[in-house]
């Protein structure tokens, strides 16, 4: 046993050496990865129980339970997984992820457009994600690899956009922008609910107004409309059910009014937080949306959140509502997603429904199923390998994979830490000196 | 597993009027005593929790709920935690459902001194702070170092900085010490005049008692913790603050009980260690605020590593549903770190620990015969994610059943809101 893991050490050790990162790639086909010999959770449902999956460049190219005689190119990198677990890397939904380094730094912060209007549908955060944010590879070396970043504030708060949780990578961190549209409902800026959904109406009809109608705005022959034209704009591909509408909502009101209004615009609809979901999984299921929540969220923190429960995730999933997973408010400490669906699964949750709560359901629910959320042929490889139950404590990540890559398992904190492992390096105080 | 540093694979545990009686294997007991069959389980001291704020920042947050922070004046030390402390808060039943038999509800960190704490008992049935108050426990003080004092009076008058922090700091132990002062000298003039031998010359004026001095409840509070009898829980972040209020303390002759937060705790660890402080940090909070940038997993581990005692608090009416998934966190990142922690060394950050900061650690914090029977029966190893508290006993009586048919909530907040599900 010893010098299995020996040997998993040696190679995992090889791949993430400076070495073989700057290893140049032979020109023309880039070498491959290969990894085997462990369960492989593909995130759809499915487990290969003895499982080999090959990387080449960013993408997963060929996935199989693993053999004696399988297929093992020539100048292949071998991973030897010995038993460790793959899964897919894990996304973060609706976070500040890159908009926030310091919560409580204004300086820091850039997830809210903070004009005061309730509509900011133009708003995209793409544009000020930090790729160099200390808190991108604190949550990958956890197996964070993807996030979907989102804007806050006001009724409609803005744009979406993707990332691959690769710090530094200034260019390439965003993956997709515009990916979906983030609103609140509820009472938003002391607002009666009933004056937001009107809002929220006014702002569809008036998008679907000045679609038809913008030459006829550009010569000012149209009137007057509730949002800025460019916001109007921007909601247009969420009219056309290009992106989903990401509305976060708890009461049982706004979120049958929100489904009402869904279905008279034809919506692609996702609802967020959804405290109070659990009262109405069968309305849910039947509109088929999926409802994003956070397990731990059980206390009657506001009125709307009174019936909050441990085990809404495996009452929803019950009522056959697609059931996704994710942290809201603290983009410091993502990594703890797979404690959430831990949490989840405690409480009743099918463990494989809760993997892909946190993967593929969620990739689905942003359009984005076609590059992630699974370990399948084509997709981008982002994947993680795990010493045990990914969910549980005792198990840590033993490599992670970021579009092909395996990253350096090393973060601002892990060198704080080995700073501070030995304390007899630093400065004792002074003696005081005597009075002469 | 009895926080001991000791565990008994197939324990029996007696308890007798509220009190352990006997922890062992194939313990005798008297013929008639109540027998639980709980194989399978794992038996651990009831859960305690260094730092809450139930009941007087609850849930509801409602505007007319917020009542830990006097911030009217930066040192407020005449106030109490207690007086605002609402019983029916929701987040008390989720506490107790996860294992929490004592915790301490502190004020908030708005001042500099906050003012007093309480050290509560997660008990059924209380209708005020002093139905649930732990009858043994001293008085803790809650002070505040950093950005929040700052914060709420920057513009308010002061203090504006840190070093505004601590000169008020030191102004209001020097007041603490003058009034002690005044008031020993009093008691020195009284016992003089009750003993002075009565004047038989008929002549002299009648001799009168001496004027007592003015009583102030603040000060007499701060001069309870220069006399050592009122337990100090600082709220402080970074290393370099931690280190000047250890120097502020030994200027004045008392100790830091335990800094909470203490976020940079890992990078003096030695220095906590030789003051006697403990440190009472989250598993993995950090990056909420300038000062609590420098977190990392491994903080408590580090800490219990140089000898310190290591706590994890919560601050959290969510973290304190799971305080042993959070020392669980620690402990694995510890493990990772290379640092030798048992399971029973990261119990003891939540058992052990903890009650010997709030200064109980007499009565409960581990399965020893005479504590009190605080107790929680898990479903298994409570260092997993799927852990549940399956039941919970205080003082031998049984709080929470997990698998009771009526599990409801005990507040009467929630009452009339239920939906049946």
């Amino acid at each position: 046993m010893r010098f299995v893991l020996v040997a998993i050490f040696t190679v995992l050790a090889w791949i993430l050496s400076p070495q073989a990162l700057a290893a140049p790639r032979p020109s023309g086909t880039p070498r491959s990865t290969i990894l085997r010999g462990g369960p492989v959770d593909l995130g759809n449902g499915r487990t290969l129980e003895r499982g080999l999956v090959e990387l080449r460049g960013d993408r997963i190219i060929r996935v199989e339970p693993d053999s004696n005689s399988a297929r093992l190119p020539e100048g292949a990198t071998i991973v030897e997984l010995n038993g460790h677990r793959i899964t897919p890397g894990f996304i973060a939904a609706q976070t500040t992820l890159g908009l926030d380094e310091i919560s409580m730094e204004p300086s820091t912060l850039d997830a809210e457009r903070t004009t005061g209007d309730l509509i900011r549908a133009a708003h995209d955060v793409s544009s000020a994600i930090h790729a160099q944010s200390s808190l991108i590879a604190v949550q990958a070396i956890e197996g964070i690899t993807s996030a979907i970043v989102s804007p806050r504030g006001g009724l409609v708060s803005g744009q979406s956009a993707w990332i691959d949780l690769l710090t530094g990578e200034h260019t390439t961190i965003v993956t997709a922008r515009r990916i979906a549209m983030t609103a609140t409902l509820g009472n938003v800026n002391g607002n009666s609910r009933a004056a937001i959904l009107a809002k929220l109406v006014e702002v569809l009809d008036d998008t679907r107004f000045y679609a038809s109608r913008r030459a006829a705005f550009d010569r000012r022959q149209a009137r007057d409309l509730s949002a800025h034209r460019l916001d109007l704009e921007a909601l247009e591909p969420v009219l056309r059910a290009a992106i989903p509408l990401v509305v976060e909502a708890h009461r049982v009101s706004d979120m049958l009014a929100i489904l009402d209004i869904a279905k008279t615009y034809d919506l692609d609809l996702v609802l967020v937080g959804a405290t109070q979901a659990w009262e109405i999984a069968d309305v849910l299921a039947d509109a088929k949306v999926t409802v994003i929540l956070q397990p731990s969220e059980n206390l009657p923190n506001s009125l709307d959140q009174l019936g909050a429960r441990l085990d809404t995730a495996a009452r929803l999933a019950a009522a056959g509502v697609e059931v996704g997973i994710a942290i809201f408010e603290d983009p410091h400490n993502l990594r703890n997603l797979r404690q959430e669906a831990g949490i989840a699964v405690a409480e009743g949750l099918d463990p494989k429904v809760a993997l892909q709560a946190i993967t593929l359901t969620l990739a689905r629910a942003y359009g984005m199923q076609r590059d992630y959320g699974s370990i399948e042929v084509g997709k981008i490889a982002n994947l993680v390998v795990w010493n045990g139950d990914p969910f549980e404590f005792s198990s840590s990540p033993q490599a992670v994979f970021i579009r092909g890559t395996s990253i350096p398992l090393e973060s601002r904190q892990t060198e704080l830490r080995d700073r501070y492992l030995k304390l007899e390096r630093f400065r004792r105080p002074p003696p005081r000196p005597k009075a002469p | 597993m009895t926080a001991t540093g000791m565990a008994h694979e197939r324990g029996d545990l007696y308890v007798r009027d509220g009190k352990i009686a006997g922890v062992g294997s194939d313990l005798s007991v008297p013929s008639g005593t109540t027998v639980i069959d709980v194989s399978g389980t794992v038996i651990t001291p009831g859960l305690i929790d260094t730092h809450s704020h139930i009941g007087v920042y609850p849930a509801p947050a409602f505007v007319a709920h917020q009542d830990a922070n006097e911030a009217v004046s930066p040192t407020t030390p005449h106030v109490s935690s207690a007086d605002g402390y609402w019983p029916q808060d929701p987040q008390l039943d989720r506490a107790r459902a996860g294992g929490i038999t004592t915790l301490q509800i502190l004020p908030g960190s708005a001042n500099l001194i906050g003012g007093s704490t309480f050290t509560m008992k997660t008990y059924l049935g209380a209708r005020s702070a002093e139905d649930a108050r732990f009858v043994a426990a001293p008085r803790g003080l809650k002070i505040a170092c950093g950005e929040n004092p700052k914060r709420t009076y920057g513009e308010k008058g002061g203090p504006q900085t840190r070093m505004g922090n601590m000169a008020g700091f030191r102004r209001a132990f020097e007041q603490a010490r003058a009034y002690a002062q005044k008031w020993r000298k009093y008691r020195e003039a009284l016992a003089a005049f009750e003993h002075a031998p009565l004047s038989t010359e008929p002549t002299s004026e009648p001799k009168l008692p001496p004027d007592p001095p003015d009583h102030d409840l603040g000060l007499e509070a701060l001069a309870g913790v220069l006399a050592g009898n009122v337990l100090v829980h600082n709220h402080c972040y970074r290393a370099d603050e931690m280190i000047v209020m250890m120097e502020i303390a030994e200027s004045f002759g008392f100790r830091i009980r335990s800094f909470h937060h203490a976020v940079e705790a890992y990078k003096i660890a030695d220095r906590l260690a030789a003051h006697g402080a403990s440190a009472s940090v989250w598993a993995d909070w950090w990056g909420f605020k300038a000062e609590a940038f420098d977190g990392i997993r491994e903080n408590a581990a580090l800490v219990h590593a140089a000898s310190a005692k290591a706590i994890i608090h919560s601050d959290s009416a969510i973290g304190i549903q799971r305080l042993n998934q959070e020392a669980a966190k620690a402990m694995f990142a510890g493990r990772r770190a290379g640092l030798d922690i048992s399971d029973d060394d990261a119990l003891q950050w939540i058992t052990a620990n903890p009650a010997w900061a709030l200064g109980v650690d007499a009565w409960v914090g581990t399965l020893e015969v005479g504590k009190q029977a605080d107790l929680v029966v898990w479903n298994g190893t409570p260092f997993s994610v799927y852990a549940k508290a399956m039941q919970v006993y205080v003082e031998g009586d049984l709080v929470y059943d997990r698998t009771a048919p009526r599990n409801r909530p005990t507040n009467d907040f929630e009452a009339g809101f239920e939906v049946t599900p």
